[in-house]
């Protein structure tokens, strides 16, 4: 299983996680391994209380990370660090982000109170959702 | 309420017993098994003239060893926490959220990630279960 991720943001210590995590949860996964190569666009994650923010350049079976948040973001997640822990949380079910457990509910609930905000959660669902799936530890 | 120094075994006594008699950490850690390490980094500007090593283990919701111990040891550890005293001290006193401090590379991590992610209820209700316990810190002395 060659991942192909390169990572350009190692001024910001969040980027290794986010490394680690997507090639942990990928590796332990066809179905995710599935996904990530079918992946194409950019997704950034911006934690304003930590000051991190990264880009992650998707090219169907390569990742690059790159530091700060690309202006060619399709999707631009932007939440506190501590919540950015409950997406990773989201449970898989059926090959999609499962919104009706506590997990679910919760994550929903951040969205409405604007805990979490998602640029292109309408305008890019497919990326989302792919982004969703390998982000998931579940 | 008894105080103790920090880093030491009767502290460590202490966080295990607040950790062994909390009903909702046993109910939060059913699924996590295995040993966490903590290096603290010496400092001996804050009279840790030597790095601290420590040894945690836990078991689906039980508590084992809790151990001061050598390098050895801890890295034997499943996971293994490294950060600078005034870190830790931060995180003992629920000044700096751990996760956030794992995030911005003020405490680092070896081990399985997806593990600790998918488990993090359970790290942090034992960091909060740290910060009950009454600590004399080596640089407040």
């Amino acid at each position: 299983m060659e991942l192909h991720i390169t990572n350009h943001a190692a001024e910001v210590p969040f980027s290794f996680m986010v490394q680690e995590l997507l090639t942990g949860n990928i590796e332990k996964s066809e179905a995710k391994y599935a996904v990530y190569k079918k992946m194409r666009g950019i997704a950034a994650i911006d934690l304003p209380d930590i000051e991190a923010a990264v880009s992650l350049h998707f090219g169907q079976g390569t990742l690059t990370i790159e530091p700060g948040i690309s202006p060619d973001a399709a999707v631009i997640i932007r939440t506190q660090a501590a919540q950015v822990m409950d997406l990773n949380a989201l449970n898989i079910r059926w090959g999609l982000p499962y919104y009706f457990d506590e997990a679910g509910r919760k994550v929903i609930g951040l969205l409405f109170s604007g805990k979490i905000k998602i640029k292109g959660l309408l305008s890019h669902p497919v990326l989302l959702t792919r982004l969703t799936i390998i982000m998931s530890v579940m | 309420m008894a105080t103790h120094k920090a880093f030491t075994q009767e502290w460590l006594d202490a966080w295990k017993q607040k950790i062994a008699g909390s009903q909702e950490y046993k109910e939060i850690a059913k699924e996590w098994e295995g040993s966490v390490g903590l290096i603290c980094n010496a400092d001996p500007s804050k009279n840790i003239p030597n790095p601290v090593y420590l040894f945690t283990d836990y078991w689906h919701g039980d508590v084992r060893d809790f151990l001061v111990c050598d390098e050895t040891k801890v890295q034997t550890a499943k996971f293994i926490m490294t950060g600078d005293y005034a870190r830790w001290k931060q995180v003992a006193k629920k000044e700096l959220d751990a996760t956030k401090a794992l995030m911005q590379g003020k405490l680092k991590l070896k081990g399985d990630l997806t593990y600790v992610v998918r488990n993090v209820k359970t790290i942090n209700k034992v960091i909060d279960l740290l910060t009950e316990v009454q600590t004399v810190w080596p640089d407040d002395v």
